[in-house]
């Protein structure tokens, strides 16, 4: 049974004359991956700054696991884990040992750091200093510590930003046996096919406001242009044709491509997130 | 989900921060071995230093008859030594070279007993190097003048006053401190003030690596963050001088003052320290603001060095009721009731200093 795990409710925040987030409402249901996808200074780390209770909203609420944060945030804290774009742990501290200090800050008796540290491939250097780690493996431990309290949700900034394709891999595994387990999972990234293979739904934050809110398969097929793309050759010449599959004729257009002789090759297409993301923002990701 | 999830009490989570930053400071080698050193080389310097003080001025005197006179006079007198000298040029070398601890040299001319009984007059010099104080100097005047009245068989041109003293405040005349002695506060101090920049730095390698936004989306609070640097701080400052000072002898009789004057130091110097280490960005930051307040705590305790070399000003600066209570106590067996009034004053600058150090440092968790 699913239950709301994050409720979001006309939340707005402001730096000084910056207006960072801007009247935003959302849920998460337990079990739930949400990719929060948007640009830098989009919004994304402030929205995720008053739903893990570091800063106060200017207006709105914020429920979390059906506890209110602006009267029980405390209670929220012991049961969420945070993984933060900083790779913010103690270099002069074994893995172990940060792991260790996190679960007596939750009070938990007789913490086993291993467990974890196998989830995350670094049962081998559990007790080396922090120091002495790659990125990725500093984010493996990143990932780990945000466990540490078996949370029932979890907010990760950019988990696999910058980070080779294993290490990626890897935290994307974790990511998916967290969510199978039965914890909202709520996930900012800038890689929008990272965020389409985890999330079951997407939202689009720009300039502080929530653009739309999906599954990816519907933001495609509702806001993006499927089309067959047939290439041919004629003597010499090579040519292309696009035939978007939502126009009228389509199937007589495939079927004429086809027939005409000389195919060379047939690919269908789908729009990316990054395609919506560019209709609804009017602007790149990376920009 | 997590039916039930453990809760960890404020103390289990203070005391979980405490015991991380003391790992912390031990894996820093820097701050590790500064702290060792510095205690040794303290120690050290402390027992090399003499621990014995020779207020006596040695008087070269040169010139027929008056040398024999001053020993007369000065002989069973405290203070004051003569060494005669066969002639002026010999007297003027033993002055300039500092042989036979000479401070001052009286070169009578040879006429003088005879020019003094004609009253005729005559020429009296005073050898003094350029680092003999103008007291004496003056002193050393008022002594030929009295000589010439002696020798002249003339009596004060003035009836003697009688003369009542009057001391305001603790009288140390006569309370000769040596140079160890002297050095008591200021070894104590610099363990204190070490331990203030090891703890900024702490604080500031939290900040900037954001380890503190980590702990405080857990159940830890930015009060109890806050309450683990100040317990950490104090302890690491307190437990070291504590070790300093039974290092150098320093605890004594009345060592219950001694720990609560250090305790009251080591709060004081951790509130200064969550100045410094909120505004450091690295370790030259840290030591550039942690200097900031370093120079000025340490003029009263050099002012210690250098009797009457301290303004009034001095004692407007936060350490120095505790400098004073630490001399006090150390050199000349103050109790609590002389204490009290520095402690008091060591206390309102700590209670300022923290409420300060406090609010930036919460501040500056805040925003990050």
């Amino acid at each position: 049974m699913t239950t709301t795990a994050i409720k979001v409710n006309g939340v707005s925040f402001a730096y000084g004359d910056t207006q960072a987030v801007d009247d935003i409402s959302f849920e998460v249901a337990t079990g739930e991956t949400l990719g929060f996808l948007g640009p830098n200074g989009a919004g994304k780390s402030t929205t995720i700054k008053m739903l893990t209770g570091l800063i106060t909203p200017d207006s709105g609420s914020i429920t979390v696991l059906g506890m209110p944060m602006d009267t029980d945030a405390i209670d929220i804290q012991a049961r969420i884990g945070v993984c933060f774009e900083e790779k913010n742990l103690y270099a002069n501290m074994t893995a172990k040992e940060n792991l260790v200090f996190y679960s007596r800050l939750f009070g938990i008796k007789g913490f086993d750091a291993m467990p974890l540290l196998r989830r995350v491939d670094l049962v081998d250097r559990a007790d080396d200093r922090v120091s002495s780690f790659s990125k990725g493996m500093r984010q493996r431990l990143m990932m780990a510590r945000c466990l540490v309290n078996q949370p029932d949700v979890l907010f990760l900034d950019e988990p696999t930003d910058g980070l080779d394709p294993v290490s990626s891999q890897a935290i994307r595994a974790v990511i998916q046996e967290e969510s199978a387990r039965g914890a909202a999972v709520l996930l900012t990234t800038h890689d929008m096919l990272e965020a389409d293979k985890l999330s079951n739904r997407v939202a689009f934050i720009n300039e502080g406001k929530l653009l739309v809110l999906d599954t990816p398969e519907n933001l495609k097929l509702e806001h993006g242009q499927r089309a067959v793309r047939v290439r041919s050759r004629a003597g010499d010449q090579v040519s292309e044709t696009v035939i978007p599959l939502d126009e009228a004729g389509a199937g007589d257009r495939i079927k004429d491509a086809v027939g005409a002789g000389g195919l060379m090759t047939i690919h269908t297409e789908e729009a990316t997130l990054e395609d919506i993301f560019i209709k609804f923002a009017g602007r790149a990701l990376d920009t | 989900m997590t039916a039930t999830t453990p809760r960890a009490s404020r103390a289990g989570i203070v005391a979980a921060i405490i015991r991380k930053d003391f790992t912390a400071f031990t894996r820093d080698w820097f701050f590790v071995v500064i702290s060792i050193i510095g205690l040794v080389f303290f120690a050290l310097i402390f027992w090399l230093l003499p621990n014995t003080v020779d207020e006596t001025i040695t008087i070269g005197v040169t010139g027929p008859g008056i040398g024999e006179f001053l020993e007369q006079s000065t002989t069973g007198s405290d203070g004051i030594a003569v060494k005669l000298y066969s002639s002026e040029d010999a007297l003027t070398t033993a002055v300039e070279k500092g042989d036979d601890g000479v401070a001052v040299g009286l070169a009578f001319p040879p006429d003088f007993v005879e020019s003094m009984a004609a009253r005729q007059p005559t020429t009296v010099s005073v050898l003094v190097t350029a680092e003999v104080p103008g007291e004496l100097r003056d002193a050393m005047d008022s002594l030929v003048r009295e000589i010439a009245y002696a020798l002249a068989g003339d009596t004060l041109p003035v009836t003697e006053l009688s003369q009542n003293e009057y001391v305001l405040g603790t009288d140390r005349s006569g309370d000769q401190v040596s140079l160890r002695e002297k050095m008591r506060p200021l070894m104590a101090f610099v363990v204190l003030v070490i331990e203030m920049m090891t703890l900024a730095a702490l604080i500031a390698a939290e900040i900037q690596q954001r380890t503190v936004t980590a702990i405080v989306t857990t159940p830890a609070r930015v009060s109890d963050f806050l309450t683990a640097k100040v317990i950490a701080g104090t302890l690491l400052a307190f437990v070291q001088a504590v070790i300093l000072l039974i290092a150098i002898r320093s605890l004594g009789a009345n060592a219950p003052l001694m720990v609560t004057i250090v305790l009251l130091g080591a709060l004081m110097v951790t509130a200064f320290a969550l100045i410094a280490g909120s505004y450091g960005r690295d370790f030259i930051s840290v030591v550039f603001w942690s200097m900031l307040f370093l120079i000025p705590l340490m003029i009263p305790a050099f002012a210690v060095l250098f009797p009457g070399t301290a303004s009034s000003w001095v004692k407007a600066i936060p350490s120095y009721g505790l400098i004073n209570a630490i001399v006090g106590t150390t050199s000349y067996g103050d109790g609590w009731a002389e204490a009290l009034p520095n402690l008091a004053m060591v206390a309102a600058w700590t209670v300022v200093a923290y409420v300060i150090g406090l609010s930036i440092l919460k501040r500056k968790v805040e925003a990050l």
